[in-house]
């Protein structure tokens, strides 16, 4: 398969970056990992006159934790986050989505900024941005605005980021003592393959009575976008935290929140199934995490 | 626009004027005849095409040559030496791992990768070390024979 012809650009700094998206606008694309650009180039479902590089600007391959948040830069790739002790130990649910996406030659070189522009209903990291309550830090020539990452996600394949601005990485306010989060997602192997259904959770509990004080549940591959399952959280919203009320909100997932298609990876009626089953499991797994177990 | 770029292959350095649109895979095959590296699906899928870039395993097939500029890469023409084969390769022949032979370049370059960075892998680390590596002839057993043998 042949790559169409296009213009390469490497620039060196964001402000160098920002300066090309200015000047090319819809003509230009980001390439970060390539993984999912390389091969839709390929297969001519987009079209583009000027690619520009990012992977070689060193601030956008950072993972900082400053002042209670953690910022991780756009390049960051799906290998590095999953060994990242930092992320390990106050992200775990977005080390499991970094560690599930692909094989390890995707993960290698697909980048996080990459997984949320690409905006698959299916991105394995994008349910864990979701319960971590991520902001999107989108910068133009003129300045930066950050975008909670529930408002990021349009539809599939679509952001919210405009012509003229560079996701340059996202900011995570640590998750505090006392919480927990996990991610499960099913596939059809065990690698190489895309989610037919994936959800994360994340809990906070009081630990002298064990009441929710926080909790968000995000669903993957059964809407438009990755979303966040609202009447679930709104059924833990308060409560005491147990297997009766975490069966419940899986019922609120599974009936309200969700909205799955056929497709040939599964049918809806399996996704449906399988969002209350998942919500129930990893909420259980965040709790055991925030209880210390 | 062609733009020449200095890149390391197997320990040789090559001054070469590439395409922008132009894959590492098809300069390794195409301008510079190193067709061990193979092509399968070319979107990915496969890791026929696998090399070792600057340390890290990736699909040559979704690396644009233009973006090696300055970097290192090893392919399979680079393990054998004058003496005979690469260990790896040796265990793949007397195991053998090899059926058809398509994905062996890949497959062999993931395992150098892998027992290069963990001298000591369990089974489940080596399946996870193959796991970007399609065999059609489902050879899959012997492959991680093979590599077991390998671990120091």
């Amino acid at each position: 398969m042949l790559l169409p012809r296009f213009d390469f650009h490497d620039p060196a700094s964001v402000q160098e970056a920002l300066d090309l998206k200015k000047t090319y606008r819809e003509n230009a694309r980001i390439l970060a990992g390539g993984t999912d650009l390389l091969v839709h180039l390929k297969k001519d479902l987009v079209s583009v006159e000027h690619l520009i590089s990012v992977t070689k600007i060193d601030e956008l391959l950072k993972i900082e934790e400053k002042g209670g948040d953690i910022t991780i830069g756009a390049c960051v790739t799906m290998a590095s986050l999953a060994a990242s002790g930092l992320i390990g130990e106050k992200l775990p649910a977005l080390k499991q989505g970094a560690q599930s996406l692909g094989n390890h030659l995707i993960r290698n070189k697909a980048t996080i900024g990459g997984n949320a522009c690409n905006a698959s209903p299916a991105g394995d990291t994008l349910c864990a941005l979701l319960i971590y309550d991520a902001a999107v830090i989108l910068q133009n020539s003129e300045g930066a605005r950050e975008v909670p990452v529930s408002d990021f996600f349009v539809g599939p394949g679509k952001s919210c980021i405009n012509d003229d601005e560079l996701l340059t990485g996202f900011r995570i306010a640590v998750p505090p003592a006392g919480s927990g989060a996990d991610y499960i997602q099913l596939g059809k192997r065990k690698s190489s393959e895309i989610n037919v259904v994936n959800v994360a959770s994340y809990i906070e509990i009081d630990p002298a009575n064990q009441n929710i004080l926080n909790a968000r549940i995000a669903l993957g591959s059964v809407a438009p976008t990755p979303i966040r399952g609202a009447k679930a959280e709104q059924v833990l919203a308060g409560k005491t935290a147990d297997d009766t009320v975490f069966f419940e909100a899986a019922e609120a997932a599974r009936r309200d929140d969700c909205k799955p298609i056929d497709d040939f990876r599964g049918t809806a009626g399996y996704r449906q199934a399988m969002i209350g089953v998942l919500t129930r499991r990893t909420l259980a797994a965040a709790l055991a995490q925030a209880q210390g177990k | 626009m062609k733009k020449i770029i200095s890149v390391t292959i197997n320990n040789e350095i090559y001054e070469i004027a590439v395409e922008p649109n132009q894959t590492l895979a098809d300069l390794l095959r195409y301008d510079l005849g190193l067709t061990g590296t193979k092509k399968g699906c070319d979107t990915g899928d496969c890791g026929a095409c696998t090399v070792i870039l600057d340390g890290d395993v990736v699909n040559s097939c979704l690396v644009l040559a233009i973006q090696t500029d300055g970097s290192v890469v090893d392919t399979i023409e680079g393990l054998a030496t004058e003496e005979g084969l690469h260990p790896i390769q040796e265990a793949f022949v007397e195991k053998g791992a090899i059926q058809c032979g398509y994905c062996s370049p890949g497959m062999i370059m993931s395992a150098k990768n892998l027992l290069d960075k963990n001298t000591n892998p369990t089974e489940q680390e080596i399946r996870e070390g193959i796991s970007g590596n399609l065999c059609r002839c489902t050879g899959y057993q012997k492959i991680i024979e093979a590599i077991d043998s390998q671990k120091s």
